[in-house]
């Protein structure tokens, strides 16, 4: 049996799309969120992310810019793009029909 | 994805990618800063719960996960990887040629010699061959050609009456065009000065059958025909850029030809000449003689090219037998017209193959042996590069157990080829660009579509695509980190590198090869540079230096002109006086030609009471009327009898003077001064010459007037005061250097006589070596390319011994550590490279006897299998040969035994 925090693979960007849209995060507060929001269930590699998140920078999906923290240090802040938005509705729409077919499969009742 | 999000997320990434590339810095040290970053604040917050600052670090960096490998995945990321890692490689490979500078200078250069031959040849076949015409629909365009085999006869041409049959049977044929190319017109041109030009009468639809355009005013049409219309004149492209400065005011004006005038209408687009130049097109009513009956009417009468274009729909197979059928029926309707015994037959073919008939065989033969030239380069770079591949099989071994794999390093070689390749070939494209204008000579010879032949893009781009492919082919050569090559370099004996027997029997066949290749072009050249010495050391007969001649022809209407005999004789004799009072000259003589150029008119002589044999051929001889002085001043030497005085005039006894051969030919021993010759023949009668008799009071030296490989010249001469004029020479002798004469003299005549057109002016030494320009030709070609093949050559026996040398050298170091010495091992290598040498000197000398042999018709004074130029060529390549074996003999002789040994 797998490990239940396994990602499915390619929905760390859809994690990572969906915390940018609430609002601009550095790299560290991104990976805190998501385990804070998944109750610990996701548990993202701290290293993974940043592939990651340059991977979708490089994509022209997010956009980054240095700013002060809220303890005066210097971060790379993440935002999302127009693209990013809409590469987003996409990936989520993605996720949905996946899920929903994986349910459905799961769901079948045994004879 | 649809085009459109494509090109949208291009613009989105083009800049990011950019920033990547040439920010790499700054994109580094953000990199660094943003997971510092990330550490510390772990860091922080496991001390908030708990930790120890050390303990809390070292948790913080484990579930990071490898710092180092989290930043080469950023990297990848980034998709410029590829483009670093090449710049990368390119930066490393031009390091590591830079210190291996001898083999990289050696296949540059042999790239480059490979590269240049073949860009130069392809240059050569694409402007003359490949091509399509640039004629509209050029390859709908047919030349019919009529010959009569039995009568020796290839193209004679065709009469109106013929053109006029197949312009009404042929239905695969859709218009017919009509073109002659006549006697040199006499032109004068806007500004009045008298010029000559070569013309062409053409049909009014020649224009628009052969497919051209005007690139000013208009072309001919039907309008244009018949004798009602007004002469028109149209001028070809580069008579109008070279005499009329490519003035757009041309338009409109009037010019004489040959006295009649006529009124420029256009300027066609340029396009090959065939079959010969042509300055100006004019139509029908501008020459009077294709007005005449017999032009029209005369079915042996033939001086009209035929140009056609198929009909729509039918094919040349289909012309060519309907051509066929349409001359059949004609030769057996025109029985007188086309003598049994001639043999006549048409043939058509496209006008593409007309004008390459000639230049095909040589063209392709030459680019064979370009691909070949190339071929060798390729196969000497790759011996090089498996030398250096030995030496580097250790780097390669280290690489690949660091990690690298085995993409990777055949890409390291890639580069370092590509490299190699693209210098090369740039380098070759230089050599190719430098040879164009000898290629462009050369062609001309053969083809009417040199001026064609130029480096354009899609040459350039073949030299680009030949470089790389070299590059590619030369990767693959060594062989790099294989399973096999690892154990190999494990075991202790893996400094024994060596290539097996066959394949060493191969590398050196393929240098001797080479070699006699080598010495079959060289010696080729080496014949033809004899026979060039041979002609220069030919006695002409006449005086070579400082002599100074011109043609001053007569101008206008031949006929008209030549009415006017007395005043003709005045007026030439005013322009030779006028010379001979120069400073500088030391004597002017008047001729109907010049020395050694051969005389327009020749005929059938009769002696008096002299039988001649009925089996033997008439004696026959070139006339040359000449003044007094011109012996003297050509340096003619006077053998017997007198010159001619001022007393040999029109009215007097009718005198002549005979060249020493022709007057053995004709009279034997006996003394002819005082026998008595005429003229007669069928030519004698449409020539203004009388056959009467002539009193022979002289004789003279020989001289070649057909050139200087010909036997010399059956002449004879008349006195010019005594003789019909047709035309005059003036042959002056100068005090000084003739080249600086032409000016002083030019000027003095052009002032003087306005109207009088001065053509031909060149000294008789330039007379002379214009009849061996085109040997000069053949022969520097042919040595360029013996001398390019012999560079290449050089560099493969090198490359074959320093390999064989690199391979050996435990062995050397065994042999030394038991008492040889340098120079024994010195002359070990160079007599394995001499066993080369010697194989390929003597193959290429059986070759040069056969291949020889070609050139027998263009050799003079020396046989195809002359000892001397073959020893000479020998012993030349010979002792370049065993120089370029010195290097690789001298670092053998070098090898230190202890080094050698240890590296075991």
């Amino acid at each position: 049996m797998s490990k239940p925090n396994d990602l499915v693979q390619g929905t760390l960007d859809l994690l990572v799309l969906k915390m940018l849209a609430f609002e601009p995060m550095n790299g560290w507060a991104i990976g805190q969120r998501l385990k804070q929001l998944s109750a610990d269930v996701l548990q993202v590699s701290d290293g993974s992310l940043y592939p990651a998140l340059h991977k979708l920078e490089q994509e022209g999906w997010v956009t980054a810019e240095w700013r002060q923290t809220e303890n005066n240090r210097r971060a790379k802040f993440y935002s999302l793009t127009r693209a990013g938005r809409k590469q987003l509705q996409v990936e989520a729409s993605n996720w949905d029909r996946l899920a929903h077919a994986i349910s459905a499969v799961v769901r079948l009742q045994e004879a | 994805m649809s085009p459109g999000t494509r090109i949208e997320r291009m613009l989105r990434i083009i800049p990011l990618r950019l920033r990547s590339l040439f920010h790499a810095g700054d994109v580094e040290r953000e990199l660094n800063e943003e997971l510092t970053y990330h550490l510390e604040q772990q860091t922080a917050a496991n001390v908030a719960a708990g930790m120890s600052p050390d303990a809390a670090r070292t948790a913080a960096l484990r579930a990071f996960g490898g710092v180092e490998l989290r930043k080469e995945q950023v990297r990848d990321t980034r998709g410029t990887r590829w483009i670093e890692d090449t710049l990368g490689d390119v930066r490393f490979a031009l390091r590591s040629l830079g210190r291996a500078r001898g083999f990289s200078i050696a296949v540059i250069l042999t790239l480059a010699l490979g590269i240049g031959a073949n860009t130069a040849m392809f240059t050569l076949l694409r402007g003359t061959m490949l091509k399509a015409l640039p004629n509209r629909n050029g390859d709908r365009l047919v030349y019919l050609r009529l010959s009569a085999p039995g009568e020796k006869r290839v193209n004679t041409l065709f009469s109106v009456p013929e053109v006029a049959d197949f312009r009404a049977s042929s239905r695969t044929l859709g218009e017919i065009a009509e073109y002659s190319d006549v006697m040199p017109f006499t032109l004068v041109g806007t500004d009045g000065r008298i010029v000559r030009a070569d013309a062409a009468v053409v049909s009014g639809n020649y224009f628009s059958v052969l497919g051209l355009d005007p690139v000013l005013g208009r072309l001919t049409d039907a309008h244009d025909d018949g004798a009602a219309a007004a002469p028109v004149a149209v001028l070809s492209s580069h008579y109008w850029m070279d005499h009329f400065g490519g003035d757009p005011g041309v338009l409109g004006r009037i010019i004489k030809m040959n006295g009649m005038p006529a009124q420029i209408v256009g300027v066609v687009q340029p396009a090959p000449q065939y079959p010969n130049p042509v300055d100006v097109f004019i139509n029908t009513v501008t020459s009077p003689h294709h007005l005449g009956a017999t032009m029209n009417t005369l079915r042996t009468h033939r001086m009209t090219e035929i140009f056609a274009r198929l009909a729509p729909n039918a094919s040349v197979e289909q012309a060519r037998a309907e051509i066929g059928s349409i001359a059949a029926r004609m030769i057996q309707d025109h029985p007188d017209s086309y003598q049994k015994a001639g043999q006549y037959t048409v043939a058509l073919s496209t006008l593409r193959d007309a004008e390459n008939a000639q230049a095909r065989l040589t063209f392709w033969l030459l680019m064979g042996a370009a691909a070949f030239v190339l071929l060798i380069a390729c196969a000497n770079v790759s011996n090089l590069t498996l030398m250096r591949g030995l030496g580097r099989e250790r780097e390669m071994l280290l690489r690949t157990a660091l990690g690298a794999r085995g993409g990777r390093l055949r890409r390291l070689l890639l580069v370092e080829n590509l490299v190699l390749a693209l210098i090369g070939g740039g380098l070759g494209v230089l050599i190719a660009l430098a040879g164009l204008r000898l290629l462009i000579l050369f062609a001309a010879q053969f083809s009417p579509r040199s001026g064609e032949i130029h480096l354009d893009g899609v040459v350039l781009a073949v030299g680009v695509v030949t470089s790389i492919a070299a590059a590619i082919v030369l990767s693959y050569v060594p062989r790099i980190g294989s399973d096999r090559l690892l154990a190999a370099s494990l075991a202790p004996a893996s400094r024994r590198m060596t290539l097996g027997a066959g394949r060493r029997r191969v590398q050196r066949s393929l240098v001797a090869v080479q070699v006699a290749v080598c010495m079959v072009l060289l010696t080729g050249a080496g014949l033809l540079v004899r026979t060039l010495m041979n002609l220069q050391a030919v006695a002409t007969g006449v005086r070579v230096d400082h002599v100074l001649t011109m043609s001053l022809p007569l101008g206008g209407d031949l006929i008209r002109e030549m009415g006017d005999q007395p005043g003709n004789l005045a007026r030439y004799t005013r322009m030779r006086d006028a010379v001979a009072a120069l400073p500088g000259v030391s004597g002017a003589a008047l001729g109907s030609g010049a020395p050694l150029r051969s005389s327009m008119m020749a005929f059938d002589i009769n002696a008096e009471n002299v039988a001649v044999r009925p089996d033997a051929p008439t004696p026959r001889a070139a006339l040359t009327t000449v003044d007094p002085g011109y012996f003297e001043a050509t340096g003619i030497p006077l053998v017997a009898g007198r010159d001619f005085a001022s007393t040999d005039v029109r009215g007097s006894t009718r005198v002549v003077i005979l060249s020493q051969s022709f007057a053995r030919q004709l009279f034997g021993k006996e003394n002819p001064i005082g026998r008595r010759i005429a003229p007669t023949g069928a030519v004698l009668k449409v020539t203004p010459f009388t056959g009467d008799w002539r009193t022979v009071v002289g004789v003279v030296g020989d001289t070649r007037n057909g050139g200087l490989d010909a036997d010399v010249s059956p002449e004879m001469y008349e006195p010019f005061a005594q003789e019909v004029i047709i035309g005059a020479s003036l042959v002056i002798r100068t005090a000084s250097d003739p080249d600086q004469m032409k000016a002083t003299v030019l000027r003095t005549l052009r002032a003087a006589f306005p109207d009088q057109l001065i053509e031909k002016v060149a000294t008789v030494a330039e007379i002379r070596d214009e009849s061996i320009a085109t040997r000069r030709l053949n022969a520097m070609f042919i040595a360029s390319f013996g001398g390019l093949a012999l560079l290449i050559a050089m560099v493969g026996i090198a490359g074959v011994l320093a390999f064989s040398v690199r391979s050996r050298t435990s062995e050397i170091g065994i042999r030394m550590s038991l008492g040889a010495d340098a120079g024994r091992v010195r002359r070990m290598v160079l007599s394995e490279g001499a066993g080369v040498l010697g194989i390929g000197l003597g193959a290429g000398a059986i070759g040069a006897l056969f291949a020889s042999r070609v050139l027998r018709g263009i050799l003079f004074g020396v046989t195809p299998h002359d000892p001397i130029t073959l020893g000479t060529v020998a012993a030349l390549l010979g002792t370049i040969g065993v120089l370029a074996c010195w290097l690789p003999a001298a670092r053998a002789a070098r090898v230190d035994p202890a080094v050698a040994l240890r590296a075991e």
